[in-house]
């Protein structure tokens, strides 16, 4: 391969040229899903999934992924199949209505955490934490405790807190630096005039 | 306190991370994964932005601006340990040196938390949240592939074992050694070399992989006196190259 980018020419041969191979079943890295605090005292809020092998490497990709460029306090992490999903609602349907009543169950309770989405298209939003037995029974407490403050919610999701990998107090160091890592943003490149200016100039050739 | 061993361990730490950052940034567009991908730029320019604060410092010693430092010097010119300057082959080679450096430099800094020179020790601590995620991010993968497959391990152990001797090539002694650690700046290559053992060690004990025998290894040794390996200059020309086009440029 000859590329203008030297480095694409120093990459090493992966197999032979003209060989293409089927790909492996199932080589793709399970999702984990990523929960970000903006600031101290703000609600944690879904911001989406990295892929990774296990939730620490989660925890680690995720904080690039998603906070290296915003403001952030804490983040945490939870395997995908670890969300347990309510029914998805729309109009004036609260999903919290939908939810059937789970209560009483044998067994140990646990720690919950509960999230709700507010608006569709918007992100799940954290609201508290639940003792219970199963991840149903922790979504109807919700409901009795009212979490969701009586508003309409479309979506509900349960994560056994045991399952999360949260910021640990002394990794809050790690957003240290960020608020001069302006460079990291779009918007700390001032492009503006430059482009009227070319626009400026297409117009009149 | 003499200016010249400031200097020299100023100019150490500024090019070590400088070539490295450098070298790491060429996996841009090419991580094994889009999230590491994103995760290990961010690192490399977070070790460029470190060494431009280090490059600063010298400045207000007296030497020249940032940019000319880093961009007009040649190979001989950079002092800069041979570890960070070979290229990169395979991934499982990039990270090994990622956990070898990383694992140094971040008791490096911790070191010079306490310096006496002050600038230093307050950058020190200012760089400790971005230690802290290199580390975390090197010892993690190391965990994670140094104990996965057979193939995950035979890699890492043999990127660990051809690194060895590079790697002990971070703590070869400055002429100012002695001077350095009387005055405070820091605890000297000797306790740091100590120290990155052991933590290199606490991670591979919980891996599959085994230590290499430090005693055993011969150090490769020269790049804190400008002599380096065939691949440091071309590194420094492809770096320069936008540079040398108009050095008297406006960005």
């Amino acid at each position: 391969m000859n590329s203008l980018d030297p480095r694409v020419n120093r990459l090493p041969a992966i197999g032979q040229p003209g060989q293409i191979l089927p790909k492996a079943a199932l080589d793709q890295l399970g999702t984990f899903e990523v929960f970000v605090q903006p600031k101290d005292g703000k609600a944690f809020q879904h911001e989406g999934i990295v892929h990774a092998a296990n939730r620490d490497l989660a925890f680690v990709l995720a904080k690039e992924a998603f906070t290296r460029r915003f403001l952030c306090t804490s983040l945490f992490v939870a395997d995908t199949r670890h969300v347990y999903v309510s029914p998805t609602t729309e109009g004036n349907t609260s999903a919290m209505d939908q939810l059937a009543e789970v209560i009483n169950q044998p067994g140990t309770a646990e720690a919950y955490d509960i999230f709700v989405l507010p608006k569709r298209g918007k992100q799940h939003v954290h609201v508290g934490q639940v003792q219970a037995v199963l991840p149903q029974e922790a979504m109807w407490k919700a409901k009795q405790l009212n979490l969701h403050q009586g508003k309409v919610v479309y979506n509900v999701w349960a994560i056994r807190t045991a399952d999360i990998r949260f910021t640990t107090e002394e990794e809050k160091d790690l957003w240290l630096t960020l608020p001069e890592k302006k460079f990291r943003d779009a918007s700390d490149y001032k492009g503006g005039d430059k482009l009227k200016e070319f626009l400026e100039r297409s117009k009149t050739t | 306190m003499s200016n010249l061993a400031l200097k020299e361990i100023l100019y150490k730490m500024a090019d070590d991370l400088l070539v490295f950052g450098h070298r790491n940034s060429e996996w841009t567009g090419f991580g094994p994964l889009l999230e590491e991908d994103i995760a290990f730029s961010s690192m490399a320019q977070d070790k460029i932005g470190q060494s431009q604060a280090l490059y600063q410092l010298l400045h207000q010693l007296g030497e020249q601006e940032p940019d000319t430092v880093a961009f007009t010097r040649n190979a001989n010119q950079f002092h800069n340990c041979t570890l960070v300057e070979l290229p990169n082959r395979e991934y499982d080679f990039s990270l090994v040196r990622h956990f070898l450096f990383d694992t140094a430099d971040a008791l490096r800094w911790q070191m010079l938390m306490q310096s006496s020179y002050t600038p230093l020790a307050q950058l020190a601590a200012k760089v400790r949240g971005e230690l802290r995620y290199h580390t975390l991010h090197a010892n993690t993968w190391i965990k994670q592939l140094g104990s996965a497959t057979e193939e995950s391990i035979g890699r890492l152990q043999q990127s660990l074992n051809e690194l060895a001797p590079y790697a002990l090539g971070m703590f070869e002694r400055s002429p100012y050694e002695d001077q350095l650690i009387a005055d405070q700046i820091y605890e000297g290559e000797k306790a740091l070399e100590a120290r990155w053992q052991q933590a290199i060690e606490k991670t591979l004990a919980q891996t599959q992989l085994t230590s290499p025998d430090w005693k055993i290894q011969t150090p490769h040794l020269g790049g804190r006196v400008g002599e380096h390996t065939e691949h440091l200059q071309p590194l420094l020309d492809e770096m320069s190259e936008v540079f040398r086009i108009d050095p008297g440029a406006e960005w």
